[in-house]
């Protein structure tokens, strides 16, 4: 398989060719504004309404990485649809880099990578991007040199001139990116992006995202691939059932008191904690002594006050909650209170949103 | 404008790769041929059957393009979320069909004219070169009544699966010839039912406006006067029709 970028190993930047994109001064709007988005589905015949999204309202700064996380049916293409105005929102408001979304404006200077990528059978990858160039408003010649860039950068070079039918699901998928980075979008909407990639492929859209965050772009995108959004993301929206479960940036999400610390000591003398730390085990290591804090957020005070008394401080670790270990708590709440992901939540969207 | 040319070029190069095409004109090729190997049989009218037949086979052509690639056209990117890639960039709902239709009218007119071609090589061996001018003329008009039904499968192919599309169209295509039968016959029926008759044969496209095969057949051309209401009628319903798309298409989910 081809790598969809060359890195410098030590540099972990792109060697080859200009950048995907060129680092651009920010609007001064948001890049996404969505307010009290919602959208029902009606049933032609039964005429039985779905709610594929309920009221939801959030906003991306310019530059972000955003990432739209959930299970399958959680409304996150949906919401990416009424965003690009391929779905009519039944509610609600919308605007992409300041502009009203739904309307040709809103999508100037926005690329979109769709989940499972089809394309057409009859172009090759050259001729695809070509034509998404010019959809994007670029001149022949201008498409033409892009396309024929983005071919290589995404390691599609040796397979530029194959018609797309010929195209395995990960290479269909490396044209989708190449198609979605066209015209050098301020504004990227990615679908799933690591459907269909190997770990290689997996590996390297990864570093593009952050190369396209380096350079200004903004990046939102749906994943139920927790690792990818743990390890990309600068906030996170957490969906269930059209429904927005949390808002937040990894640390906020991830902290709030979860975890606890644990630390080694050498201690000096007899060791008894004041009242304060009560709670705290103390354990025996050896010549040294292990204390265990159920909330790791008194760590720092315990600390303080173990160096106040002259001991001293050999290890300090604090566990951290992982993106995992929040879903998984979040969705399990969510079916022990009888699937009412409100209530699993348990506190409202907007107490738990933050770093807005 | 440069959206529509971009979609209108991107639809093009999709039909005319597809083996659909290839074979449409395969067809129309032995429609051709065959027109010279029924001429002995003609009882000398076999240079006027060779056009008549050819004329025939364009049309016969334009039709097929129109409806195995027109009929489908918008729905199978509907199918397949092609249609996503076009409409996540700046390009409009009516960009979009405007262009679908004119990539699949460019397409048929290629095919049209390029038999049209075929056609004015035979029948000048058969009557000479004063053929060629009314059989460009002809040739054209096939065109305008394609680019109707065109607009109107692009309709329907907007709105409908492939199947009813198909049979839509067809149905527009073959009462298209009949509608000043129609008309006449609405005259006769009392009542009500003679008036929606009338009416409907106004509505639906009346198709034998662009009809010159059997003056054509005779080395006649048609007037300039006649060409110019033709273009301008074709223009109109093609607007029409393709205005009702977009007003129907405008608040599609595209899921």
């Amino acid at each position: 398989m081809p790598s969809i970028l060359k890195l410098d190993a030590h540099r972990r930047t792109p060697t080859n060719g200009t950048p995907v994109s060129t680092v651009r001064p920010a609007s001064g709007h948001p890049a996404v504004q969505v307010e009290d988005l919602g959208k029902d589905f009606r049933h032609p015949w039964t005429r039985r309404v779905k709610t594929a999204v309920d009221t939801i309202s959030f906003e991306v700064p310019e530059g972000q990485t955003f990432g739209l996380l959930g299970p399958n049916g959680a409304g996150k293409t949906t919401t990416l649809r009424m965003l690009l105005g391929l779905v009519p929102p039944t509610r609600g408001d919308a605007r992409l880099l300041g502009r009203p979304a739904g309307t040709p404006e809103s999508r100037q200077d926005v690329g979109f990578l769709p989940e499972n990528p089809y394309f057409y059978d009859h172009l090759t990858a050259l001729e695809f991007l070509e034509y998404s160039g010019e959809l994007a408003g670029m001149s022949g010649k201008a498409a033409r040199s892009q396309a024929a860039e983005l071919v290589e950068r995404v390691g599609l070079g040796s397979a530029a001139r194959t018609r797309m039918r010929k195209y395995s699901k990960g290479m269909l998928q490396r044209a989708g990116l190449a198609h979605a980075l066209m015209g050098r979008p301020r504004l990227l909407f990615l679908d799933e992006p690591m459907t269909g990639l190997d770990p290689i492929g997996r590996r390297e859209v990864s570093d593009l995202i952050r190369e396209l965050r380096r350079d200004g772009v903004t990046v939102v995108f749906s994943s139920h691939i927790l690792h990818d959004v743990e390890t990309l993301c600068d906030r996170v929206a957490i969906l269930r059932a059209g429904r927005l479960l949390a808002l937040g940036t990894l640390e906020q999400l991830l902290a709030d008191g979860q975890g606890g610390a644990e630390m080694v000591i050498a201690p000096r003398g007899s060791l008894a904690l004041p009242p304060e730390f009560v709670g705290a085990t103390i354990e025996p290591a050896g010549p040294r002594t292990r204390i265990v804090l159920a909330e790791g957020g008194r760590a720092s005070a315990l600390v303080a006050w173990l160096v106040g008394q002259g001991h001293e401080i050999v290890t300090l670790s604090r566990e951290r909650r992982s993106l995992e270990d929040l879903f998984m708590d979040m969705f399990q709440d969510a079916h022990e209170v009888g699937g009412d992901p409100e209530r699993a939540a348990g506190e409202p969207v907007a107490a738990r949103e933050a770093g807005r | 404008m440069n959206a529509i040319l971009a979609v209108a070029r991107g639809t093009f190069r999709e039909a005319v790769r597809d083996r659909v095409l290839v074979l449409v004109l395969g067809f129309g090729a032995v429609v051709l041929a065959m027109s010279r190997l029924l001429a002995p049989i003609a009882l000398g009218e076999g240079p006027r059957i060779t056009v008549d037949l050819g004329l025939s086979a364009l049309g016969l052509v334009g039709i097929a393009i129109v409806v195995l690639v027109g009929t489908q056209l918008v729905h199978k990117e509907i199918e397949r979320r092609t249609i996503h890639v076009v409409l996540s960039r700046p390009v409009s709902r009516s960009e979009y069909l405007v262009g679908k239709w004119a990539g699949l009218t460019a397409t048929m007119a290629v095919a049209v004219f390029g038999m049209g071609a075929m056609l004015a090589a035979i029948g000048t061996w058969v009557l000479g070169p004063s053929i060629v001018g009314p059989i460009v003329q002809a040739a054209f008009m096939i065109a305008c009544a394609n680019a109707i039904l065109a607009a109107l499968a692009v309709l329907f192919s907007s709105l409908s699966t492939p199947v009813l599309s198909v049979a839509y169209t067809l149905g527009l295509y073959a009462t298209g010839y009949w509608t000043n039968d129609l008309r006449i016959f609405a005259r006769q029926l009392p009542g009500l039912s003679g008036e929606v008759l009338n009416v409907m044969s106004y509505v639906l496209p009346n198709l034998d406006v662009f009809n010159l095969r059997s003056q054509v057949a005779y080395g006649e051309g048609a007037s300039v006067l006649h060409l110019a209401l033709g273009i301008g009628y074709a223009g109109a319903y093609v607007a029409a029709a393709l205005a009702l798309a977009v007003v129907a298409f405008e608040r599609r989910e595209l899921k």
